[in-house]
Protein backbone atom coordinates (compact mmCIF):
# COMPACT_ATOMS: atom_id res chain seq x y z
CA UNK A 1 0.00 0.00 0.00
CA UNK A 2 0.84 3.72 -0.85
CA UNK A 3 1.71 5.95 2.03
CA UNK A 4 -0.23 8.78 0.18
CA UNK A 5 -3.42 5.50 0.50
CA UNK A 6 -3.06 6.04 4.57
CA UNK A 7 -2.20 9.76 5.18
CA UNK A 8 -4.71 12.53 5.24
CA UNK A 9 -1.83 15.29 5.24
CA UNK A 10 2.04 14.44 3.35
CA UNK A 11 3.68 18.17 3.81
CA UNK A 12 6.91 19.81 3.64
CA UNK A 13 7.59 23.35 5.19
CA UNK A 14 11.21 24.61 6.55
CA UNK A 15 11.75 25.04 10.24
CA UNK A 16 14.44 28.12 9.50
CA UNK A 17 16.56 28.30 6.66
CA UNK A 18 18.85 25.51 7.38
CA UNK A 19 16.25 23.20 8.14
CA UNK A 20 13.64 21.03 6.24
CA UNK A 21 10.75 19.60 7.62
CA UNK A 22 8.19 16.62 6.30
CA UNK A 23 4.97 16.32 8.18
CA UNK A 24 2.90 12.81 7.62
CA UNK A 25 -0.67 13.41 9.44
CA UNK A 26 -3.07 10.60 9.46
CA UNK A 27 -6.79 10.25 10.37
CA UNK A 28 -7.16 7.17 12.09
CA UNK A 29 -4.87 5.35 14.87
CA UNK A 30 -4.66 2.80 12.72
CA UNK A 31 -3.04 4.31 9.85
CA UNK A 32 -0.37 5.58 12.65
CA UNK A 33 0.65 2.96 13.77
CA UNK A 34 0.50 1.12 10.62
CA UNK A 35 3.47 3.17 9.64
CA UNK A 36 5.09 3.80 13.10
CA UNK A 37 5.45 -0.20 13.31
CA UNK A 38 6.49 -0.10 9.51
CA UNK A 39 10.12 0.66 8.41
CA UNK A 40 8.67 3.07 5.75
CA UNK A 41 9.86 6.01 7.33
CA UNK A 42 12.34 5.53 9.25
CA UNK A 43 15.86 7.54 8.77
CA UNK A 44 17.48 4.96 7.08
CA UNK A 45 14.57 4.89 4.79
CA UNK A 46 14.40 8.72 4.54
CA UNK A 47 18.12 9.40 4.55
CA UNK A 48 17.92 6.89 1.17
CA UNK A 49 14.93 8.58 -0.34
CA UNK A 50 16.54 12.30 0.28
CA UNK A 51 20.18 11.58 -0.39
CA UNK A 52 20.94 12.64 3.00
CA UNK A 53 23.15 11.14 6.04
CA UNK A 54 20.90 9.09 8.57
CA UNK A 55 22.97 10.88 11.39
CA UNK A 56 21.32 13.91 9.60
CA UNK A 57 17.81 12.83 10.02
CA UNK A 58 15.68 13.39 13.11
CA UNK A 59 12.35 11.30 13.13
CA UNK A 60 9.01 12.36 15.67
CA UNK A 61 6.29 10.37 16.75
CA UNK A 62 3.00 12.12 18.08
CA UNK A 63 0.00 9.51 19.25
CA UNK A 64 -1.82 12.24 20.09
CA UNK A 65 -1.39 14.47 16.86
CA UNK A 66 -1.55 11.12 14.63
CA UNK A 67 1.84 12.67 13.29
CA UNK A 68 5.10 11.30 12.14
CA UNK A 69 7.50 14.36 11.87
CA UNK A 70 10.84 14.22 9.88
CA UNK A 71 13.74 17.24 10.14
CA UNK A 72 16.91 17.05 8.22
CA UNK A 73 19.15 19.61 7.02
CA UNK A 74 18.59 21.81 4.14
CA UNK A 75 21.43 21.04 1.22
CA UNK A 76 21.08 24.66 0.01
CA UNK A 77 20.65 27.66 2.88
CA UNK A 78 17.01 28.57 2.09
CA UNK A 79 16.93 31.57 -1.05
CA UNK A 80 20.79 31.16 -1.42
CA UNK A 81 21.68 31.77 -5.10
CA UNK A 82 20.92 28.09 -6.45
CA UNK A 83 18.07 27.61 -4.07
CA UNK A 84 14.90 25.63 -5.53
CA UNK A 85 12.14 26.38 -3.14
CA UNK A 86 12.60 29.19 -0.67
CA UNK A 87 9.97 27.74 1.75
CA UNK A 88 10.61 24.32 1.13
CA UNK A 89 6.39 23.81 0.47
CA UNK A 90 7.55 21.21 -2.63
CA UNK A 91 9.90 18.35 -1.13
CA UNK A 92 7.22 16.37 -0.39
CA UNK A 93 6.30 14.85 -3.27
CA UNK A 94 8.47 11.68 -3.08
CA UNK A 95 7.04 10.84 -0.06
CA UNK A 96 3.64 10.03 -1.81
CA UNK A 97 5.60 7.01 -3.67
CA UNK A 98 6.41 5.55 -0.23
CA UNK A 99 4.97 2.22 0.42
CA UNK A 100 4.34 1.22 3.56
CA UNK B 1 -3.88 55.43 32.43
CA UNK B 2 -3.25 53.44 29.23
CA UNK B 3 -4.56 50.24 28.34
CA UNK B 4 -1.29 48.09 29.94
CA UNK B 5 -1.71 50.10 33.00
CA UNK B 6 -4.95 49.27 33.75
CA UNK B 7 -4.74 45.82 33.06
CA UNK B 8 -1.83 45.15 35.43
CA UNK B 9 -3.40 47.50 37.95
CA UNK B 10 -6.43 45.26 37.68
CA UNK B 11 -4.53 42.13 37.85
CA UNK B 12 -2.63 43.71 40.84
CA UNK B 13 -6.26 44.76 42.92
CA UNK B 14 -7.98 40.58 42.25
CA UNK B 15 -8.06 38.40 44.62
CA UNK B 16 -8.22 35.54 42.62
CA UNK B 17 -6.64 35.86 38.86
CA UNK B 18 -9.21 35.96 36.49
CA UNK B 19 -8.97 34.52 33.11
CA UNK B 20 -7.35 36.43 30.16
CA UNK B 21 -8.13 36.45 26.81
CA UNK B 22 -5.85 36.84 23.64
CA UNK B 23 -7.13 37.50 20.45
CA UNK B 24 -4.61 36.50 17.56
CA UNK B 25 -6.13 38.58 15.42
CA UNK B 26 -3.32 37.49 12.31
CA UNK B 27 -0.39 35.38 11.97
CA UNK B 28 0.67 37.69 8.54
CA UNK B 29 -0.71 40.85 9.13
CA UNK B 30 -0.73 42.66 5.65
CA UNK B 31 -1.79 39.94 3.55
CA UNK B 32 -5.96 40.56 4.77
CA UNK B 33 -7.72 40.23 8.43
CA UNK B 34 -11.26 38.61 7.77
CA UNK B 35 -13.50 41.08 9.09
CA UNK B 36 -16.39 39.14 10.61
CA UNK B 37 -14.09 36.75 12.68
CA UNK B 38 -11.94 39.50 13.55
CA UNK B 39 -15.36 41.33 14.53
CA UNK B 40 -16.39 38.23 16.26
CA UNK B 41 -13.18 38.10 18.05
CA UNK B 42 -13.53 41.89 19.64
CA UNK B 43 -17.54 40.87 20.72
CA UNK B 44 -15.99 38.36 23.04
CA UNK B 45 -14.62 41.39 25.38
CA UNK B 46 -10.77 40.06 24.90
CA UNK B 47 -7.95 41.62 27.04
CA UNK B 48 -5.32 42.16 24.15
CA UNK B 49 -5.04 42.24 20.26
CA UNK B 50 -1.81 40.04 19.04
CA UNK B 51 -0.38 40.26 15.41
CA UNK B 52 2.39 38.15 14.28
CA UNK B 53 3.71 40.67 10.83
CA UNK B 54 6.76 38.69 9.78
CA UNK B 55 8.72 35.96 9.38
CA UNK B 56 12.46 34.64 8.48
CA UNK B 57 10.27 31.54 5.87
CA UNK B 58 9.97 34.55 3.36
CA UNK B 59 13.58 34.79 2.24
CA UNK B 60 16.59 36.57 2.58
CA UNK B 61 15.36 39.80 0.00
CA UNK B 62 12.95 41.66 2.68
CA UNK B 63 15.53 41.21 5.27
CA UNK B 64 18.58 42.51 2.71
CA UNK B 65 16.59 45.75 0.93
CA UNK B 66 14.56 46.84 3.90
CA UNK B 67 11.09 46.43 2.46
CA UNK B 68 8.21 44.71 3.23
CA UNK B 69 6.75 41.71 1.26
CA UNK B 70 2.88 43.36 1.96
CA UNK B 71 1.50 45.57 -0.33
CA UNK B 72 1.53 49.17 1.21
CA UNK B 73 -2.28 49.29 1.10
CA UNK B 74 -3.08 46.07 2.31
CA UNK B 75 -0.63 46.59 5.30
CA UNK B 76 -2.57 49.63 5.77
CA UNK B 77 -5.75 48.40 5.82
CA UNK B 78 -4.99 45.38 8.26
CA UNK B 79 -3.47 47.81 10.40
CA UNK B 80 -6.21 50.05 10.38
CA UNK B 81 -8.26 47.44 11.36
CA UNK B 82 -6.72 46.32 14.54
CA UNK B 83 -5.64 49.70 15.59
CA UNK B 84 -9.63 50.79 15.76
CA UNK B 85 -10.60 47.67 17.14
CA UNK B 86 -8.20 47.64 19.84
CA UNK B 87 -8.87 51.37 20.50
CA UNK B 88 -12.46 50.65 20.58
CA UNK B 89 -11.94 48.31 23.48
CA UNK B 90 -9.36 50.37 25.11
CA UNK B 91 -7.14 47.18 25.41
CA UNK B 92 -3.47 46.78 24.13
CA UNK B 93 -2.43 46.29 20.42
CA UNK B 94 1.25 44.22 20.27
CA UNK B 95 2.48 43.66 16.42
CA UNK B 96 6.01 41.43 16.38
CA UNK B 97 8.21 41.56 13.78
CA UNK B 98 7.00 44.71 11.62
CA UNK B 99 7.43 44.94 8.23
CA UNK B 100 7.98 41.40 7.35
CA UNK B 101 11.32 41.04 8.42
CA UNK B 102 11.54 43.39 11.68
CA UNK B 103 14.54 45.71 10.94
CA UNK B 104 14.54 48.96 11.27
CA UNK B 105 13.48 50.05 7.73
CA UNK B 106 10.55 47.54 8.03
CA UNK B 107 9.97 49.22 11.74
CA UNK B 108 9.68 52.69 10.45
CA UNK B 109 7.72 51.83 7.56
CA UNK B 110 5.10 50.27 9.63
CA UNK B 111 5.28 53.50 12.29
CA UNK B 112 4.56 55.61 9.21
CA UNK B 113 1.49 53.79 8.65
CA UNK B 114 0.64 53.77 12.10
CA UNK B 115 1.00 57.44 13.21
CA UNK B 116 -0.88 58.24 9.49
CA UNK B 117 -4.13 56.11 10.65
CA UNK B 118 -4.04 57.38 13.75
CA UNK B 119 -4.30 61.12 12.06
CA UNK B 120 -6.76 59.99 9.70
CA UNK B 121 -9.01 58.76 12.71
CA UNK B 122 -8.36 61.43 15.13
CA UNK B 123 -6.82 58.87 17.70
CA UNK B 124 -4.32 59.36 19.83
CA UNK B 125 -3.02 56.45 22.12
CA UNK B 126 0.54 55.75 23.85
CA UNK B 127 3.04 53.91 21.72
CA UNK B 128 6.16 52.16 22.56
CA UNK B 129 8.29 50.49 19.20
CA UNK B 130 10.98 48.21 20.01
CA UNK B 131 13.79 47.75 17.58
CA UNK B 132 15.14 44.18 16.58
CA UNK B 133 18.05 45.77 15.20
CA UNK B 134 21.92 44.18 16.70
CA UNK B 135 24.52 47.09 16.45
CA UNK B 136 27.59 45.70 14.69
CA UNK B 137 29.81 46.37 17.41
CA UNK B 138 27.90 44.65 19.88
CA UNK B 139 28.09 41.54 17.81
CA UNK B 140 31.59 41.83 16.68
CA UNK B 141 32.55 41.68 20.52
CA UNK B 142 29.96 38.70 20.72
CA UNK B 143 31.93 37.16 17.96
CA UNK B 144 35.25 37.53 19.49
CA UNK B 145 34.48 36.37 22.67
CA UNK B 146 32.85 33.13 21.37
CA UNK B 147 29.92 33.85 22.51
CA UNK B 148 27.97 33.40 18.97
CA UNK B 149 27.43 30.28 17.60
CA UNK B 150 26.09 28.74 13.98
CA UNK B 151 22.75 27.30 13.72
CA UNK B 152 22.46 23.67 11.75
CA UNK B 153 25.51 23.59 9.74
CA UNK B 154 25.69 27.91 9.43
CA UNK B 155 29.66 28.60 9.37
CA UNK B 156 31.03 30.32 11.98
CA UNK B 157 30.54 34.20 12.19
CA UNK B 158 33.07 36.74 11.26
CA UNK B 159 33.52 40.21 11.79
CA UNK B 160 33.49 40.34 8.14
CA UNK B 161 30.36 38.46 7.55
CA UNK B 162 28.91 41.18 9.98
CA UNK B 163 30.24 44.29 8.49
CA UNK B 164 28.84 42.72 4.68
CA UNK B 165 24.85 42.23 6.46
CA UNK B 166 22.55 44.77 4.82
CA UNK B 167 20.58 44.42 8.08
CA UNK B 168 21.33 42.12 11.13
CA UNK B 169 18.05 41.97 13.62
CA UNK B 170 17.65 39.69 16.32
CA UNK B 171 14.95 37.49 17.78
CA UNK B 172 13.53 39.45 21.15
CA UNK B 173 11.92 37.45 23.86
CA UNK B 174 9.88 38.61 26.72
CA UNK B 175 11.70 41.11 28.18
CA UNK B 176 11.51 43.78 25.95
CA UNK B 177 7.82 43.29 25.70
CA UNK B 178 7.62 43.36 29.36
CA UNK B 179 9.16 46.63 29.82
CA UNK B 180 6.86 48.21 27.52
CA UNK B 181 3.94 46.79 28.88
CA UNK B 182 5.18 48.36 32.14
CA UNK B 183 5.66 51.57 30.71
CA UNK B 184 1.75 51.88 30.39
CA UNK B 185 0.59 52.00 26.99
CA UNK B 186 -1.66 50.85 24.40
CA UNK B 187 -0.08 50.11 21.43
CA UNK B 188 3.96 48.29 21.17
CA UNK B 189 5.46 48.03 17.94
CA UNK B 190 8.26 45.63 17.76
CA UNK B 191 11.01 44.68 15.17
CA UNK B 192 12.16 40.99 14.75
CA UNK B 193 10.64 39.56 17.56
CA UNK B 194 9.95 35.65 18.98
CA UNK B 195 6.57 35.13 17.84
CA UNK B 196 5.71 33.58 20.88
CA UNK B 197 6.36 36.92 22.85
CA UNK B 198 3.59 38.87 20.95
CA UNK B 199 1.20 36.78 23.13
CA UNK B 200 2.92 35.45 26.25
CA UNK B 201 4.67 37.91 27.69
CA UNK B 202 1.32 39.67 29.11
CA UNK B 203 0.10 36.51 31.10
CA UNK B 204 4.00 35.09 32.29
CA UNK B 205 3.68 39.21 34.11
CA UNK B 206 0.47 38.55 35.31
CA UNK B 207 1.94 35.56 37.04
CA UNK B 208 0.17 32.67 34.51
CA UNK B 209 2.36 29.54 34.34
CA UNK B 210 5.29 30.35 31.44
CA UNK B 211 4.78 26.85 30.01
CA UNK B 212 1.30 27.20 29.19
CA UNK B 213 1.72 31.06 28.03
CA UNK B 214 4.26 29.93 25.59
CA UNK B 215 2.42 26.94 24.56
CA UNK B 216 -0.68 28.97 23.81
CA UNK B 217 1.35 31.64 22.00
CA UNK B 218 2.93 29.44 19.72
CA UNK B 219 -0.37 28.28 18.31
CA UNK B 220 -2.56 31.42 18.62
CA UNK B 221 0.26 33.49 16.80
CA UNK B 222 -0.72 31.61 13.48
CA UNK B 223 -4.49 32.35 13.99
CA UNK B 224 -6.71 29.96 13.00
CA UNK B 225 -4.52 27.54 11.26
CA UNK B 226 -4.51 24.95 14.02
CA UNK B 227 -8.43 24.38 13.55
CA UNK B 228 -9.79 22.16 10.78
CA UNK B 229 -10.13 23.33 7.96
CA UNK B 230 -6.98 25.39 8.84
CA UNK B 231 -7.27 29.57 7.96
CA UNK B 232 -6.47 33.17 8.65
CA UNK B 233 -9.07 34.01 10.98
CA UNK B 234 -8.71 35.81 14.27
CA UNK B 235 -8.54 33.05 17.08
CA UNK B 236 -9.63 33.83 20.83
CA UNK B 237 -7.29 32.38 23.90
CA UNK B 238 -8.62 31.97 27.44
CA UNK B 239 -5.98 31.12 29.25
CA UNK B 240 -5.85 30.30 33.23
CA UNK B 241 -3.93 28.91 35.79
CA UNK B 242 -4.21 25.29 34.93
CA UNK B 243 -4.82 25.31 30.93
CA UNK B 244 -6.23 27.40 28.13
CA UNK B 245 -9.19 27.20 25.67
CA UNK B 246 -8.93 27.86 22.13
CA UNK B 247 -11.98 29.16 19.79
CA UNK B 248 -11.93 30.04 15.96
CA UNK B 249 -13.88 33.09 15.87
CA UNK B 250 -15.00 31.99 12.38
CA UNK B 251 -17.81 29.37 12.51
CA UNK B 252 -16.85 26.84 10.11
CA UNK B 253 -13.26 26.04 12.07
CA UNK B 254 -13.23 23.62 14.97
CA UNK B 255 -10.48 23.86 16.97
CA UNK B 256 -10.20 20.27 17.74
CA UNK B 257 -7.64 18.24 19.72
CA UNK B 258 -6.51 16.51 17.09
CA UNK B 259 -5.76 19.72 14.90
CA UNK B 260 -4.69 21.77 17.72
CA UNK B 261 -1.62 19.23 18.76
CA UNK B 262 -0.60 18.67 14.89
CA UNK B 263 0.09 22.33 14.83
CA UNK B 264 3.05 22.05 17.62
CA UNK B 265 4.33 20.06 14.33
CA UNK B 266 4.27 23.06 12.32
CA UNK B 267 7.24 24.74 10.78
CA UNK B 268 9.02 23.53 13.94
CA UNK B 269 11.70 21.15 13.95
CA UNK B 270 11.20 19.31 17.45
CA UNK B 271 7.36 18.93 17.80
CA UNK B 272 8.10 18.83 21.53
CA UNK B 273 9.79 21.29 22.05
CA UNK B 274 9.47 25.21 21.94
CA UNK B 275 12.83 27.17 22.48
CA UNK B 276 12.33 30.95 23.26
CA UNK B 277 15.11 32.68 24.63
CA UNK B 278 14.20 33.17 27.82
CA UNK B 279 13.92 28.75 28.12
CA UNK B 280 11.64 26.23 26.68
CA UNK B 281 8.23 25.07 26.38
CA UNK B 282 8.06 21.17 26.76
CA UNK B 283 5.13 19.49 25.49
CA UNK B 284 5.89 15.48 26.08
CA UNK B 285 2.84 15.66 28.80
CA UNK B 286 0.90 18.19 27.03
CA UNK B 287 -3.05 17.10 27.18
CA UNK B 288 -5.87 18.10 24.50
CA UNK B 289 -9.34 18.06 25.41
CA UNK B 290 -12.24 18.89 23.39
CA UNK B 291 -14.91 20.99 25.20
CA UNK B 292 -17.64 20.70 22.37
CA UNK B 293 -16.60 20.07 18.38
CA UNK B 294 -15.23 23.83 17.94
CA UNK B 295 -13.39 23.93 21.11
CA UNK B 296 -10.26 22.11 22.60
CA UNK B 297 -8.70 22.84 26.17
CA UNK B 298 -4.80 22.22 26.19
CA UNK B 299 -3.19 22.13 29.59
CA UNK B 300 0.50 20.35 30.71
CA UNK B 301 2.79 22.15 28.96
CA UNK B 302 6.15 22.56 31.01
CA UNK B 303 8.75 25.50 31.20
CA UNK B 304 12.39 24.78 31.65
CA UNK B 305 14.13 28.04 32.32
CA UNK B 306 17.96 28.72 30.39
CA UNK B 307 20.40 29.07 32.38
CA UNK B 308 21.78 31.47 30.08
CA UNK B 309 19.23 33.70 27.86
CA UNK B 310 19.93 33.02 24.28
CA UNK B 311 19.14 35.42 21.12
CA UNK B 312 18.57 34.11 17.73
CA UNK B 313 20.33 36.15 15.18
CA UNK B 314 19.37 36.67 11.52
CA UNK B 315 21.38 38.93 8.56
CA UNK B 316 21.27 39.19 4.78
CA UNK B 317 23.79 40.38 2.42
CA UNK B 318 24.33 41.05 -0.74
CA UNK B 319 25.02 38.82 -3.44
CA UNK B 320 24.51 40.65 -6.49
CA UNK B 321 22.36 41.86 -9.24
CA UNK B 322 19.76 39.20 -10.58
CA UNK B 323 18.63 39.10 -14.24
CA UNK B 324 16.32 36.00 -15.18
CA UNK B 325 15.45 34.52 -18.77
CA UNK B 326 11.75 33.01 -19.16
CA UNK B 327 11.36 30.79 -21.63
CA UNK B 328 10.28 27.40 -22.55
CA UNK B 329 10.80 24.27 -25.14
CA UNK B 330 9.21 21.41 -26.53
CA UNK B 331 11.66 19.56 -28.49
CA UNK B 332 12.53 16.25 -26.85
CA UNK B 333 15.91 16.36 -28.55
CA UNK B 334 16.69 19.62 -26.79
CA UNK B 335 14.98 18.28 -23.48
CA UNK B 336 17.14 15.24 -23.33
CA UNK B 337 20.51 16.87 -24.60
CA UNK B 338 20.15 19.81 -21.78
CA UNK B 339 22.77 19.58 -19.96
CA UNK B 340 25.14 19.87 -22.48
CA UNK B 341 23.94 22.57 -24.24
CA UNK B 342 23.60 24.32 -20.99
CA UNK B 343 27.52 24.00 -20.90
CA UNK B 344 28.03 24.58 -24.79
CA UNK B 345 26.21 27.68 -24.57
CA UNK B 346 27.72 29.01 -21.56
CA UNK B 347 30.93 28.68 -23.57
CA UNK B 348 29.66 30.80 -25.85
CA UNK B 349 28.38 33.58 -24.10
CA UNK B 350 31.81 33.33 -21.92
CA UNK B 351 33.48 34.17 -24.95
CA UNK B 352 31.23 36.81 -26.09
CA UNK B 353 30.75 38.95 -22.69
CA UNK B 354 33.89 37.95 -20.88
CA UNK B 355 36.13 39.31 -24.32
CA UNK B 356 36.70 42.84 -22.10
CA UNK B 357 35.43 41.74 -19.31
CA UNK B 358 36.04 39.55 -16.28
CA UNK B 359 34.03 36.64 -15.81
CA UNK B 360 32.24 38.01 -13.04
CA UNK B 361 28.74 36.47 -12.93
CA UNK B 362 27.11 33.05 -11.92
CA UNK B 363 24.68 31.65 -14.09
CA UNK B 364 21.76 28.69 -12.37
CA UNK B 365 19.94 26.74 -14.57
CA UNK B 366 16.22 25.59 -13.26
CA UNK B 367 14.63 22.83 -15.87
CA UNK B 368 10.97 22.92 -15.01
CA UNK B 369 9.50 19.72 -15.30
CA UNK B 370 12.70 17.54 -15.02
CA UNK B 371 14.49 19.15 -11.77
CA UNK B 372 13.53 22.90 -11.65
CA UNK B 373 11.44 22.15 -7.85
CA UNK B 374 13.61 19.27 -6.31
CA UNK B 375 17.14 18.06 -6.52
CA UNK B 376 15.89 14.55 -7.47
CA UNK B 377 16.94 13.43 -11.42
CA UNK B 378 14.12 11.94 -13.02
CA UNK B 379 13.62 8.16 -13.34
CA UNK B 380 10.25 8.04 -15.94
CA UNK B 381 10.22 9.36 -19.56
CA UNK B 382 11.34 12.98 -19.92
CA UNK B 383 8.14 15.61 -19.87
CA UNK B 384 7.57 16.37 -23.13
CA UNK B 385 7.66 20.48 -21.95
CA UNK B 386 10.08 22.29 -19.85
CA UNK B 387 10.11 25.67 -18.88
CA UNK B 388 13.55 27.19 -18.21
CA UNK B 389 14.96 29.72 -16.00
CA UNK B 390 18.35 31.25 -16.50
CA UNK B 391 19.16 33.34 -13.61
CA UNK B 392 22.39 35.66 -13.94
CA UNK B 393 23.43 37.32 -10.42
CA UNK B 394 26.28 39.62 -11.38
CA UNK B 395 27.72 43.08 -9.61
CA UNK B 396 25.67 45.03 -11.54
CA UNK B 397 22.20 45.23 -13.37
CA UNK B 398 23.49 46.23 -16.63
CA UNK B 399 26.02 43.30 -16.29
CA UNK B 400 23.51 40.91 -15.56
CA UNK B 401 21.26 42.46 -18.27
CA UNK B 402 23.95 41.83 -20.69
CA UNK B 403 25.03 38.49 -20.18
CA UNK B 404 21.43 37.21 -20.28
CA UNK B 405 20.28 39.09 -23.51
CA UNK B 406 23.39 37.32 -25.00
CA UNK B 407 22.55 34.13 -23.46
CA UNK B 408 18.73 34.29 -24.69
CA UNK B 409 20.11 35.21 -28.21
CA UNK B 410 22.36 32.25 -28.70
CA UNK B 411 20.37 29.74 -26.66
CA UNK B 412 17.62 30.47 -29.20
CA UNK B 413 19.80 29.66 -32.29
CA UNK B 414 22.48 27.36 -30.60
CA UNK B 415 23.14 24.59 -33.14
CA UNK B 416 23.48 21.62 -30.56
CA UNK B 417 24.31 18.10 -31.74
CA UNK B 418 21.31 16.20 -32.98
CA UNK B 419 18.81 19.65 -33.57
CA UNK B 420 16.57 19.03 -36.11
CA UNK B 421 14.26 22.22 -35.35
CA UNK B 422 16.57 24.95 -36.55
CA UNK B 423 13.65 27.80 -36.56
CA UNK B 424 14.95 28.72 -32.85
CA UNK B 425 15.22 26.21 -30.14
CA UNK B 426 13.19 28.46 -27.47
CA UNK B 427 10.11 29.70 -26.63
CA UNK B 428 9.07 32.86 -25.16
CA UNK B 429 5.95 33.90 -23.30
CA UNK B 430 6.37 37.55 -23.62
CA UNK B 431 9.31 39.35 -24.78
CA UNK B 432 11.58 40.78 -23.81
CA UNK B 433 11.93 37.41 -21.98
CA UNK B 434 15.07 39.01 -20.04
CA UNK B 435 13.98 40.70 -17.06
CA UNK B 436 16.37 42.27 -14.14
CA UNK B 437 14.25 41.72 -11.36
CA UNK B 438 17.17 43.35 -8.70
CA UNK B 439 18.99 42.56 -5.65
CA UNK B 440 20.05 39.48 -4.47
CA UNK B 441 20.74 38.52 -1.12
CA UNK B 442 21.64 35.32 1.19
CA UNK B 443 21.27 34.85 4.65
CA UNK B 444 24.67 35.22 6.09
CA UNK B 445 23.30 35.50 9.46
CA UNK B 446 21.69 32.64 11.13
CA UNK B 447 23.23 32.25 14.81
CA UNK B 448 22.92 32.18 18.03
CA UNK B 449 24.18 34.60 20.23
CA UNK B 450 24.72 33.76 23.86
CA UNK B 451 23.59 36.84 26.22
CA UNK B 452 26.21 38.32 29.15
CA UNK B 453 24.94 41.79 29.61
CA UNK B 454 22.86 42.45 26.61
CA UNK B 455 19.66 43.23 28.56
CA UNK B 456 19.35 46.79 26.78
CA UNK B 457 19.74 45.21 23.67
CA UNK B 458 16.36 46.18 22.57
CA UNK B 459 15.38 49.76 23.85
CA UNK B 460 12.14 50.81 24.33
CA UNK B 461 10.44 54.01 22.95
CA UNK B 462 7.56 55.52 24.39
CA UNK B 463 5.73 58.22 22.11
CA UNK B 464 2.38 59.80 22.78
CA UNK B 465 0.87 59.71 19.04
Amino acid sequence: MFLKELARVIRSKNAGPRCITLDVLFENDDAYRRVVQSDALSREAVAQLYGVTVSDVRVFHHPIARAIKIAMPRKITAGDPGDRDVYGAQQHGRLLEVRV
Amino acid sequence: MSATGRLLREFQSLRERRPLRLLGASGQLGYGIPTAAFEAGLAQKPDLIGCDMGSIDIGPSYLGSGKMATARKSTKRDLRKVLLGARRLDIPLIIGSAGSAGARPHLEATLELIREIAREERLSFRLAWIPGDIPRDVLISAVQEGRVTGIEGMQALTAEEVGQAAHIVGQMGMAPFREAIEADVDVIIAGRACDTAIFSTLPVLLGFPEGLAVHMAKIIECASLCCLPGGRDSILATIDDTGFVLESMAPQRRATPVSVAAHALYEQSDPYVILEPEGQARLENATYVALDDRRTRVSGAQWAPAAQATVKLEGACRVGERAVLLCGSADPIFISRRDEIVKQVEAVVRELVCEDSEEDYRLHWHFYGVDGVTDRRPERPLPVEVGVVAECIAPTAERASEVTRTLKQYLLHLGYEGRLSTGGNLAFLFTPPEITIGTAYRFNIYHVLQCTGEEGLFPVTVEQV
